[in-house]
């Protein structure tokens, strides 16, 4: 087995469940030594794909290759594969040490060499003195360390994640978020990372692929998901945005012009591609790029309805005269606004972006 | 992210796979098959062939295809041990269930120490010889063992019962062996209640003999329910117990068969008895798959 | 419950429970008759009748023919009980409440009426009388045990460790082997004890077949005890409470130390 991070390439892979179709054709590359999470709601898909790609469900149509070899025949104990599991399924009946040296002992790797390689696996998620203690004596961060260590130790060409921080509370998940981060920098090990969590997805990954429906919506850099969303749903999942539905007026290349419903304006901005004149669509701004109007600057009027203290932030509740409602993020300031206070909300066209509804991306065969 | 064509590949494994996309893969299959085949083989031929035989003999007797089965059903002889075995299960499985009800709720408010001997009380009799369990009732129950004895010393009684050899022994016999199997199910019941809907009667201002009456009864009737029909289940097919504590008038269906096969060597009456005995198990267990699990009851060890 | 009412309950359980457990404790002191008949409580104790058992070559031919048929049970029990319980992992729901439903109606079906069906057909089969056919028998009420508390101890087998383990490289029988096998020993044991006490105890099925040379305790219990009344058949019973009661407690034991599947210990 070689150390060597390797790609994992899906082409046209989809499975369906009786007549629920879980993946439709997709097709994703991820390069050697990339850290791709799959970020999506349950029932989007991406523990399908995570599945197919560890060897646990076949596909019914397509393909999956690991470097150049062509493993979609191939069983999960052929691929070599590394995985960790939300539930960390270490072996209750073994103790640190044999559940991290198991993978080892299973490639006929001597006694001496096992107990070097596993010490170094234990010294690398930092927990040296913890080799001869039973599983049921560690903490769930701990066990869930263990199971990192147990997937890594045996250089995987890929690793698969499933979830595995679910299980772990607030604190935790962010130590081992960091953690994960870290290993992935030091070992660059190609890894396929699945969560409902847009947070951690930001923090560890590399690209992001957001799925619903057994479809990838979109994939890319975390910067680029958060400032240019394919659409409303990406939008929507990934940070907090605001939303003003509308149809399109008028579109070139890069640029649109929504009317907005029920507010009597239009709202126009750099656009996603896709869009036509008569379509439904959205525009979205991110809270921080709300401000308000100075006064005879005009803007879109609105009330503000609540003030909300998070930390070093305030969030501001505002209504539009048409009932929706749209949220402001702003540092504290001299001049902050009261409840029922009427404002003029003003932003710049660039921090819009006008998306379609929904992406149709093309169909794969 | 590019499109490609899908590898031109297919692998006859994949190929096969995908042909039957909701099927287990058969390599499973296979397995699974191979794995139950051995035990079911087994049954087959040690539990389901000779039971077919039984069936074949009963209706072989040279009087008629379907003598045998009359023969038991229309003789006077043979309808009243039908009938004193079902009057019999009956009242066991009666009191039986009587006897569990007060003793499983002390046990479902039990903890601790006192909880553990509890029920090892309760289990410890399911794992000893029906054998021994009925002998030692033998010791007991004759004419100079110790309940006769204290009985006569207290001055209860004139002269020594006679509770061998008749129906008191077999009732005492029976009540003994079977309470157990009565007693699994209404604790198991009973430990399903949820305290919270008794608390609510309570706090909704009904009396305790209400709420027992309305709550706690009505969800713990289904565990009485099974306890009473495992019972009633058992006691039809007992052989044991009656035969060692009963008198002439105590035979039961099984004693009976017994008599067929073993003294009188006729076998197409045992057969038909046999599988009018069955015939009634089966009506009771179909009654009794209504209420709780019965394979759960039954293996309760 | 008014208090009146959970004490009088209370009162009535243990008198219960005592009226479980106690009458079968007769059969010890019964044992240690002096005389030639039993008396409860004895007049005289002594190991006489004990001696009597140990010197009588049939009672311990019969000890010996209890013990083998029961290790020959449990053998054949714990092998197909415990393949029947994997294999029923991997069929589906309905299959398999169809076929555990087959596996348990030995129990069901009245004992007499498979004792003697087993008669009529081992006769001919020569298997009358033998240990191999007294096994098979005994086998049949003694095998749903196995199925079901190997069942339950597969069923707490997390099914995300068998994948970690394919997942790491391991072959299927490998799997097997060092993660499913030691996770169930402890149902594994579990029914291997009932299997063994099941048929160390049974009784009818026994009169049945076993004959003159496979002649088991209970059946030689249960023949002297129509015939003589010597506290010998007390002793016989006593033996018979014992190694029940062994078994029972080491089974009781050996569940308290070992871990659940989750690592917490057992009550």
């Amino acid at each position: 087995m070689s150390a060597e991070p390797r790609s994992l390439s899906f082409r046209g892979v989809a499975k369906s469940f009786g007549d629920v179709p879980a993946l439709r054709p997709l097709s994703l590359d991820v390069a050697p030594g990339e850290f791709v999470t799959l970020l999506g709601p349950s029932g989007s898909g991406k523990t399908t794909l995570l599945n197919i790609a560890a060897g646990f469900i076949v596909p019914d149509t397509g393909s999956l290759h690991i470097g150049d070899a062509d493993v979609t025949a191939l069983p999960p104990r052929k691929r070599d594969i590394g995985m960790v599991f939300q539930s960390y399924a270490l072996f209750p009946h073994m103790t640190v040490f044999d559940n991290i040296a198991y993978g080892l002992r299973v490639r006929d790797v001597a006694a001496a060499e096992t107990e070097r390689q596993v010490r170094a696996a234990l010294a690398m998620v930092q927990l040296d003195d913890y080799g001869h203690r039973r599983i049921q004596q560690l903490s769930g961060g701990q066990q869930q360390r263990v199971a990192l260590a147990r997937a890594m130790v045996i250089e995987p060409a890929v690793l698969l994640m499933d979830e595995p921080l679910g299980a772990l509370d607030r604190q935790l998940r962010k130590q081992v978020q960091l953690e994960i981060r870290r290993l992935h920098r030091e070992f660059g090990r190609t890894t396929l990372y699945v969560t409902h969590d847009q947070e951690e997805a930001l923090v560890m990954s590399d690209r992001i692929g957001i799925m619903r429906n057994g479809r990838i919506e979109q994939i890319g850099p975390p910067q680029e998901l958060y400032r240019r969303p394919a659409n409303v749903f990406v939008a929507a999942f990934l940070g907090e945005s605001n939303i003003l539905r509308g149809k399109i007026v008028d579109c070139t290349v890069g640029t649109a012009r929504l009317a907005a419903t029920g507010l009597g304006t239009e709202i126009g901005g750099p656009c996603a591609p896709g869009l036509a004149v008569g379509m439904e669509a959205g525009a979205i701004f991110r809270p921080e790029a709300v401000g308000f109007a100075g006064p005879g600057e005009g803007g879109l009027p609105a009330r503000v309805m609540e003030v909300v203290y998070l930390g070093e932030l305030l969030a501001i509740r505002l209504a539009l005269p048409s009932g929706q409602e749209v949220w402001r993020r702003c540092f504290p300031g001299t001049d902050d606004p009261v409840e029922g206070r009427d404002v003029h909300l003003s932003w710049r066209t660039e921090d819009v972006r006008i998306v379609p509804l929904d992406n149709q991306p093309m169909e794969e065969n | 992210m590019g499109l490609a064509q899908p590898s031109a590949e297919i692998g006859p494994e994949v190929a096969r796979r995908r042909a039957h996309p909701h099927a287990p893969q058969t390599r499973d299959r296979w397995l699974a098959i191979a794995l139950l085949a051995p035990l079911l083989v087994f049954l087959a031929g040690c539990f389901i062939a000779p039971l077919a035989q039984l069936l074949r003999l009963s209706f072989a007797a040279p009087e008629g295809a379907f003598f045998a089965y009359r023969e038991i059903a229309q003789s006077e002889v043979y309808r009243r041990v039908f009938v004193n075995t079902l009057i019999l299960a009956f009242n066991v499985a009666v009191i039986t269930s009587v006897l569990s009800y007060p003793t499983a709720y002390m046990l479902s408010r039990l903890r601790g120490v006192a909880f553990t001997v509890a029920v090892a009380c309760l289990l410890f009799p399911l794992w000893i010889s029906v054998l021994v369990r009925t002998f030692s009732w033998i010791l007991l129950l004759e004419r100079n063992g110790p309940i006769n004895r204290a009985l006569v010393g207290a001055g209860l009684v004139g002269e020594p019962l006679p509770m061998l050899f008749s129906s008191i022994g077999v009732y005492i016999g029976m009540v003994h062996v079977l309470l157990p199997y009565a007693l699994l199910p209404i604790y198991s019941a009973m430990r399903n209640v949820d305290a919270r809907l008794l608390q609510a009667s309570d706090g909704l201002g009904a009396s305790a003999l209400q709420t027992f009456l309305r709550v706690y009864l009505p969800l713990t009737f289904p565990g009485i329910a099974s306890g009473f029909l495992l019972v009633f289940l058992l006691s039809l097919g007992f052989f044991i117990t009656p035969a060692i504590l009963g008198g002439i008038g105590n035979l039961t269906i099984a004693m009976l068969i017994d008599v067929f096969v073993s003294e009188r060597l006729v076998w197409p009456l045992a057969a038909a008895a046999s599988f009018w005995l069955l015939f009634l198990v089966l009506i009771l267990v179909a009654v009794a798959s209504r209420f709780l699990n019965l394979a759960s009851t039954v293996t309760a060890r | 419950m008014t208090t009146r009412t959970a004490i009088a309950t209370n009162i009535a359980g243990s008198m219960i429970l005592a009226f479980l457990v106690l009458p079968i404790l007769a059969v010890v002191p019964a044992s240690f008759n002096h005389a030639s008949f039993i008396r409860l409580p004895p007049v005289t104790w002594s190991l006489r009748w004990y001696q009597a058992f140990l010197n009588d070559p049939e009672w311990w031919r019969a000890l010996v023919a209890s013990t083998r048929v029961a290790l020959l049970a449990t053998i054949i029990s714990v092998t197909l009980g415990t393949a029947a319980a994997l294999g029923l992992e991997r069929v589906t729901a309905r299959m398999r409440t169809a076929l555990l439903a087959i596996v348990i109606s030995p129990l069901i079906v009245p004992v007499i009426m498979t004792s003697i069906a087993l008669y009529y057909v081992m006769r001919p089969l020569g298997l009358h009388g033998t240990t191999l056919g007294l096994a098979l028998g005994h086998t049949l009420l003694a095998v749903p045990f196995v199925v079901v508390n190997v069942g339950i101890s597969l069923r707490g087998v997390d099914p995300n460790c068998v994948r970690a383990a394919e997942g790491l490289g391991a072959s299927p029988w490998r799997v097997f082997r060092t993660i499913t096998l030691p996770l169930i020993v402890p149902g594994l044991a579990g029914g291997a004890a009932f299997a063994f006490v099941t048929s160390f105890d049974e009784v009818v099925v026994s009169i049945f077949l076993a004959g003159v040379q496979a002649k088991t305790l209970p059946v030689k219990l249960w023949e002297t005890i129509r015939v003589e009344f010597t506290p010998v058949t007390a002793v016989a019973s006593t033996i018979l409470l014992v190694i029940t009661l062994v078994l029972f407690v080491a089974v009781k034991a050996a569940a308290r130390g070992l871990p659940h599947q989750d690592g917490s210990r057992v009550r």
